[in-house]
């Protein structure tokens, strides 16, 4: 079988778990908050002392799609299962402490790199199968999910994780800077996508437009960048919506599309 | 695990900015066993334990310029467009960076106090490949990679897929990355800097230094380059180790993961390569895993290969790394001479290889294999066949 289909998706966003939390209006509901900003994850245990926050939502993300899916961690646990890992902005928390020296100790560097966020996920769950951390917006996600579709063609794994994570209340001043890059409320989320083998064919192009799915998502949970596409996942999944869908995320004037259709 | 054939990648041309200079002063630098690691003038560097680097000294700066990063990859596509054309529709051409840093020197700048939007926007690590894309006139995929130090490799791997699914006909890929405060502080804080000089697989190696650099590769598919092109992308593939988030696994185990995916891609065994270029930073660990790892999984064969790292030369140029060192593969192979690894006096006895030292070695390798590690346990192997002469 070459197809493919979502068996899952996590969400985690500063509106609350999961996508049925999710208003049916994001800039109503943020009543003029620029920032939503997500409840900090419970820090799980001595092994995450030093982890950021945006660490930790990524973990978090993966544990709200194992109990999506109703699977246990050793059932993504080892080399078969992929890492595709995207964010538009979560390193820029981190970033910005170590430039100001708020954490500028020898152990903190580490975590300023974007791929910490996938690696403390790797270690926490085991995974040790294929690997890529794109950077950009929704159509960066686009192109991870599309990578996942491949790596599972190309039998490089059984099954592929497609996780964003998006922060922003550290860096709001900046955000609030590049005010043409993105559309309040600016709404921190982190979101997991299980990719396995399936029926259904992945066609990857430019898309002209936004999907139905990505104007949505947008309405329904405002700016969420990297997230964007997961979200949409969920949403259509919510209403019942597991057959063939047509994905689309922009991100700085470049839109890319997914399509999973019948062979 | 029923794996999908994958069909070969052309490298039709390449570009690079290093502490050398361009391709040909690149090679040259190479081959004649040129040390380019210089005292840091470009920032301050009094207050680290080490101020020392592979800067690039001379750059010409466009007026139109933007950030260092964006400058770097700017000379760098100069250097490609002197050896290689764009010729395919703009919407057909797609660009794919790898970068451990991306535009974070522009962010620093931002913190200080320049409160200009452009400023801030160009910190987003994703700001100088568009940069580039736009530079070139390139409409198709533009993506950004950064699976840290392998992300010059992973570039390559995903500029491939988008070419073998007919996604673009062109790819500009390669990785980049600059010297900045920001980097140096936190390897000087992390004590991974050598006082002494960058000795890789010897062993009195005692840590890396940074270099800068941007390293540009024209890709196509094979059959469509029409015979025109330095090599071939035959595998690759990456694994995480999930063990740390700075150091490598202890066994190894994401690098050997990746090394056995990328070699079975290409359709090779341990018996076809020809030449290994290690990621060979020089850290004690990392040299000594590197080593364990290529035993392991090419066995007897590991050690009648040439080897050789070639972060003696120029520091450890992060994003830019590995696609320079995939550069460096293709030129031996083209020019019939493996380059030796600058600063390896006296082996490690627990690195026992076949590393080429003192001088460079008259081989004209076929099949190298280049293999590459980041923080976070990202792993990356290429296979890559050269076009001998």
């Amino acid at each position: 079988m070459t197809g493919s289909e979502v068996a899952a998706v996590g969400v985690v966003t500063g509106w609350g778990q999961s996508a049925v939390a999710l208003p049916p209006d994001a800039v109503r509901a943020a009543a003029g908050r620029r920032v939503i900003a997500v409840e900090p994850p419970r820090a799980a245990g001595e092994r995450f002392r030093r982890a950021t926050r945006e660490c930790l939502l990524g973990v978090a993300a993966v544990e709200a799609l194992l109990r999506e899916a109703s699977l246990g961690p050793e059932a993504i646990r080892g080399d078969e299962t992929a890492l595709v890992y995207v964010t538009a902005a979560a390193y820029g928390s981190s970033n910005r402490a170590f430039i100001q020296a708020i954490a500028s100790s020898t152990l903190h560097f580490p975590y300023t790199a974007p791929s910490a966020v996938p690696a403390e996920v790797a270690i926490e769950f085991g995974l040790t199968g294929p690997y890529v951390i794109l950077i950009g917006g929704a159509a960066a996600t686009i192109d991870g999910l599309w990578q996942a579709t491949l790596l599972l063609r190309r039998g490089q794994c059984r099954r592929a994780l497609v996780l964003a994570v998006e922060t922003f209340a550290e860096c709001e001043d900046l955000w609030a800077r590049g005010r043409w890059l993105v559309r309040p409320p600016l709404v921190e989320s982190a979101a997991c996508a299980l990719v396995v083998p399936g029926p259904w064919r992945a066609t990857y192009a430019p898309a002209p437009a936004p999907s139905p799915l990505e104007a949505l998502a947008r309405a329904r949970a405002g700016e969420t960048l990297a997230c964007a596409p997961l979200i949409a996942l969920a949403l259509a999944r919510a209403a019942g919506d597991a057959g063939p869908v047509m994905l689309t995320g922009e991100w700085r004037g470049r839109r890319a599309g997914l399509a999973w259709e019948a062979h | 695990m029923a794996r999908l054939r994958t069909e070969p990648v052309a490298i039709v041309a390449a570009g690079v900015v290093t502490p050398l200079g361009d391709v040909d002063a690149f090679w040259s630098g190479l081959v004649t066993g040129t040390d380019a690691i210089s005292r840091i003038e470009r920032f301050p560097v009094d207050d680290l334990r080490v101020g020392l680097g592979g800067e690039i000294k001379k750059l010409k700066r466009e007026r139109r310029g933007g950030c260092r990063a964006s400058q770097l990859l700017f000379a760098a596509a100069d250097d490609l467009l002197a050896r290689a054309h764009l010729d395919a529709a703009p919407p057909r051409v797609g660009v794919v960076l790898g970068t451990a840093l991306g535009g974070v020197e522009e962010g620093e700048k931002a913190l200080a106090g320049d409160p200009s939007a452009r400023r801030t926007a160009a910190a987003l690590y994703d700001g100088p490949a568009r940069a580039l894309a736009r530079r070139l006139g390139c409409r198709g995929p533009a993506l950004t990679v950064s699976t840290a130090c392998a992300s010059g490799a992973t570039s390559l791997g995903v500029a491939a897929d988008l070419l073998r699914a007919d996604a673009a006909d062109l790819i500009v890929a390669g990785g980049y990355d600059i010297l900045c405060r920001f980097v140096m502080r936190g390897f000087d804080a992390l004590r991974s800097l050598t006082r002494d000089r960058v000795r890789p697989f010897d062993r009195r190696r005692s840590g890396l230094l940074l270099g800068e650099g941007a390293a540009l590769v024209l890709m196509a598919r094979d059959r469509d380059a029409r015979g025109r092109r330095l090599g071939r992308l035959l595998g690759h593939a990456s694994a995480g180790d999930g063990t740390h988030i700075a150091a490598p696994d202890p066994e190894g185990r994401g690098l050997a993961s990746a090394i056995r995916i990328a070699l079975a891609e290409a359709e090779v065994g341990p018996d076809d390569v020809d030449f290994v270029s290690a990621h060979g930073t020089a850290t004690p660990l990392n040299d000594r895993i590197e080593t364990a790892v290529l035993k392991r999984v090419l066995g007897a064969r590991a050690g009648l290969i040439p080897m050789n790292s070639i972060k003696g030369a120029l520091g450890h140029t992060m994003g830019a790394a590995a696609t320079l060192e995939a550069i460096m593969c293709l030129l031996a192979s083209r020019e019939g001479v493996v380059p030796h690894t600058v600063g390896l006096e006296e082996r490690d006895p627990e690195c026992d290889l076949d590393y080429v030292t003192t001088a460079p070695r008259a081989a004209r390798p076929r099949v190298s294999l280049s293999t590459s590690l980041g923080f976070g346990g990202c792993n990356a192997a290429l296979v890559l066949e050269g076009d001998a002469r």
